[in-house]
Formats: C-alpha cells, structure tokens, sequence
C-alpha cells in the first residue's frame, strides 16, 4: 500500500452542471465526501492523505463561490473534530494564511491543536497551496535563517531546501499516488517539487461521483506498478 | 474442552476464514481490474494501427497554435536504447511539432546529443535557434535535452542566487522576502544558471511507470501530461492521438 496518498478533487462544477444544478451544490455534493473518503483511505492502511482543496488560482473564481467554500472548510473543520479525533488522525492545513478568512483561521487551529498529538495518521489539508509559492517560501525561509546565521548559503543543498517546504509536516512528504478526478491530466500546481517519483492516476471521473470502488480501483493501480525511483533495476 | 475454549477456536477459526476470503477478494479484483487493462490496451492498439493507417479521418490534421513546446520523459532502461528515441523525434518531425525537450533522469540523452541532432533531419539545439527556424513550413525541430541535474538541482542553485543578492541587500533587515523572492525572480535566477523556464504544454512520458520522474519541477505547473507506455511498442497512431487529444482540451487555470 502507499504510505502518501494525494488527492486533487476535481470535477463539482463539471458534476452540477451536468445536473442542471449550480457550482455551490457540486462544492457541497462534493464537500460531504472528502472526509469520509479520506477515512476509507485511512482504514486500508494509507498513513498520509493530502487533499488539494483550494489552490491560489482558486482566488480567482467568482466572489460568491470563494466565500461558500470558505465557509464550507469552516463548517467540515468544527463539525469532524471529534471524528479526527475518534480516528486519531493529525489535521495539517498547507498554505499561505494570509488570505484566509480570521473565522476559517480559527478553526483551522483548533484543529490541528486538538490533534497534535496523534503519529499514526495524518490529514494534509492544502487550502491556498501552490507548489510554485512552497518552493518560494522555502527558498525566504533559508534566506531567513542564513541571515540570522543558522545556516551558511554554501550548505544549501536539496535535502535542507526540502526541510523548508510546507510538507515537512510530514513523515512521508512525498507522495506515493497521486490521484486527480475528472479526467484532467495535469498536477495543476500540487507537490511541484514533492512529486517527481510520484505514480500519476487520472480516472475519469467527477469528484462528487468518486466512491468506494474508484478508490479501490485506484490502489489496485497502484499495486501493479513497478516503481524504481529513476534508478536501474 | 470448556465453553469458552471453544468459542475462541471458533472465533479463531472465523477470523481465519474470513482472511482467506478478503485475501481471494482482493486477488479477484487484481483480475477483474487486469483484465480490463488487456482488453483496452487491445482496442488501442486497434484503434492506433487504424490512425496509423489514416482510416480515421479526425487525426488527419493538427492544430498546433496551442503546442508550442513538447517534452518527453523517457524511462532511464528505456533511453538506453537511443534508436527508438529518433525514430520518436522523427514522427515528431512528420506530425509537425517543432520544439521537444528530451529527459531522462541520468541525462543518457544528453550524452548522445551529437548523435540524435546528426541523427534526425532537421534538428538543432534548441539554444541555438533563432525564431525564423521554428516557421511551420521549414520542418525544423528545436531540441533540448535536459535530466535530473535540471530540476532541483537547478532550483537550489537558482534559489542561492537569490539568497545572496538578498543577502548583500543594503538593509537585510528591513528588506522583506517578498521583494527578492518572486515567480519571476526565480525564473531570471533559473535562466542564469542556464535552465530554460518555459513550460511545456505536453508532456510524454514512455516508460512502465507514470510519472514525470523528476522533470523540472517548476515548468510542470499547468502541463498535461499523457502516460505513452513503452518506447519499445510506441506506435504512430497513438502518439498523434495523444497530441490530438490535448489539442481539444481547455484549461480553466484554477479559475
């Protein structure tokens, strides 16, 4: 089984409006199943599950719809603290917090105060995540700190650049499957620098409809690859 | 025996039999999901050798407005065979595409530059083309050739630029990040250290496995990226299919 397994959850708005429905209701038909899915996950023996929730070009989507999803990630993070914690699953949200709305940012800590503590399994939240802003803020992080004389710019090397990025929160930063619904065959700014060895799989399905069997689908994929990290067999 | 030693050897025994049979169930999902593998991978070798063959009239032309720059990804055991490799580049000529970087982790393709470029008619070091060359009518193709030393490699180097001349900066203190570490900073930082910084439109990767295998990581932002199989078994028909393919698809970017 993957020890990581990444999700970008694609596909509310294509769901509502093949159904006559607006954005707001693919957002909320696709919100009821990101957690529990991420549970199924968790229930295979998938340690780390990452969930590409809003991307900064997302800030570029109609007001209304920016404001329904804020307020959605707000609801989800108050109404399944208590499941995280049944569960014992860490909550790490990823992403600049600048834009977030202060109510949004409050629920946010809470949870992931409430569940600092648990080691087995983590949920990775990226809300206002872009690969290319991770890798930046990485780079201000060292810069940072070789201005204060922690370490020197002639040690910089990839390994103490990947101990900068926001997946560091993790025991398991890269990860093993990455799945993105919809039929999309692009990473769209997720895990830039974390997915190089990373098996790509693009079912061709809407996020809303994704269930049981594509998730089991998807790790019976995964089973059958032959990973070799660009190195010879 | 009592009571209760009985009821956990049954229990044990329960527990037993119900792990064969979650066991025989996954296997006959490894089967039914294989299968479904075999049969497809039949009907697009079908529907290949008829693109090929040109029965299918939709992939007789392509429009490249929206296919400036190609990149293939060739696995590592693949690009040892460097024969496959300019045949691919040659369809590439036929088909029209006029700018492809090749990539393979341990820069094989690199080393065998000088005979892909004298190898494949019309090629030329991407570096050394000027826009002239890249004219539809002239069947040049634009080539660069690129490895892992180009990605992270690339990135922390550039990122040492940009931390120096923060650095120097005549108030580190007050000076904010934000000012010296930006989109394109990083990528003057990048051009510097020679790394080109477009990003491909498409990007073809051959090999057992699908994924970039660690092409540069800051193009791929907004790429498509189509999983080709084998370079052993790649066939005409599918790869105009793939470009086909993208050539229809519209990209929202996040909005």
């Amino acid at each position: 089984m993957p020890n990581h397994v990444a999700i970008i959850l694609d596909g509310n708005r294509r769901w509502a409006k093949k159904r006559g429905l607006g954005a707001l209701d693919g957002h909320e038909s696709g919100g009821r199943r990101v957690i529990e899915l991420a549970m199924d996950f968790f229930a295979t023996g998938i340690n780390i599950v990452s969930l590409f929730a809003f991307s900064t070009e997302n800030w570029g989507r109609p007001e209304d719809e920016v404001n329904y999803l804020m307020a959605m990630f707000e609801k989800n993070f108050k109404a399944e603290i208590s499941s995280f914690q049944r569960y014992k699953v860490k909550i790490s949200v990823i992403g600049s917090r600048v834009n977030i709305p202060e109510s949004l940012l409050h629920s946010i800590q809470e949870a992931e105060e409430a569940t600092k503590s648990y080691t087995e399994r983590q949920l990775l939240m990226a809300i206002d995540y872009s690969g290319r802003f991770d890798i930046l803020q990485a780079c201000k992080s060292l810069a940072e700190k070789a201005k204060n004389g922690v370490i020197q710019v002639e040690d910089i090397n990839e390994k103490i650049m990947e101990k900068e990025l926001m997946t560091n929160c993790s025991e398991f930063p890269n990860p093993d499957l990455l799945i993105r619904t919809s039929g999309e065959q692009r990473i769209s700014n997720f895990f830039l620098w974390q997915s190089a060895y990373t098996e790509l799989y693009f079912p061709n399905v809407l996020w809303p409809d994704y269930d049981k069997a594509e998730y089991m689908k998807a790790l019976t994929w995964y089973q059958q690859r032959n990973r070799r990290f660009g190195r010879r067999v | 025996m009592d009571l209760k030693q009985s009821m956990l050897l049954l229990s044990s025994w329960i527990a037993q039999i119900g792990d064969v049979g979650l066991d025989l169930l996954w296997r006959f999902v490894h089967i039914v999901v294989s299968l479904w593998y075999i049969f497809s991978g039949i009907f697009e070798a079908i529907e290949s050798y008829a693109i090929s063959l040109g029965l299918i009239k939709k992939y007789s032309s392509i429009n490249f407005e929206k296919l400036r720059c190609l990149a293939v990804v060739v696995d590592i055991e693949e690009a040892r065979d460097v024969v496959n490799v300019i045949d691919l580049l040659q369809w590439l000529t036929t088909i029209g595409v006029n700018q492809v970087g090749l990539f393979d982790t341990q820069g094989l393709l690199k080393k065998c530059k000088d005979l892909i470029l004298e190898t494949v008619p019309g090629s030329m070091l991407l570096e050394e083309t000027g826009e002239k060359d890249l004219l539809p009518d002239r069947k040049r193709i634009a080539l660069e050739f690129i490895s892992s030393s180009d990605n992270k490699e690339a990135v922390v180097k550039a990122a040492n630029i940009l931390l120096q001349r923060y650095l120097k900066s005549s108030h580190p203190e007050k000076e904010k990040g934000d000012d010296f570490f930006t989109e394109p900073h990083l990528n003057e930082a990048l051009r510097v250290v020679g790394e080109n910084v477009q990003p491909p439109d498409l990007l073809l990767v051959y090999g057992p496995i699908r994924s970039h295998l660690g092409f540069p990581a800051w193009r791929l932002r907004y790429t498509e990226i189509v999983h080709m199989g084998s370079l052993k078994y790649m066939r005409y028909g599918s790869l105009l299919k793939a470009i086909h393919k993208f050539t229809g698809v519209h990209q929202n970017y996040g909005t």
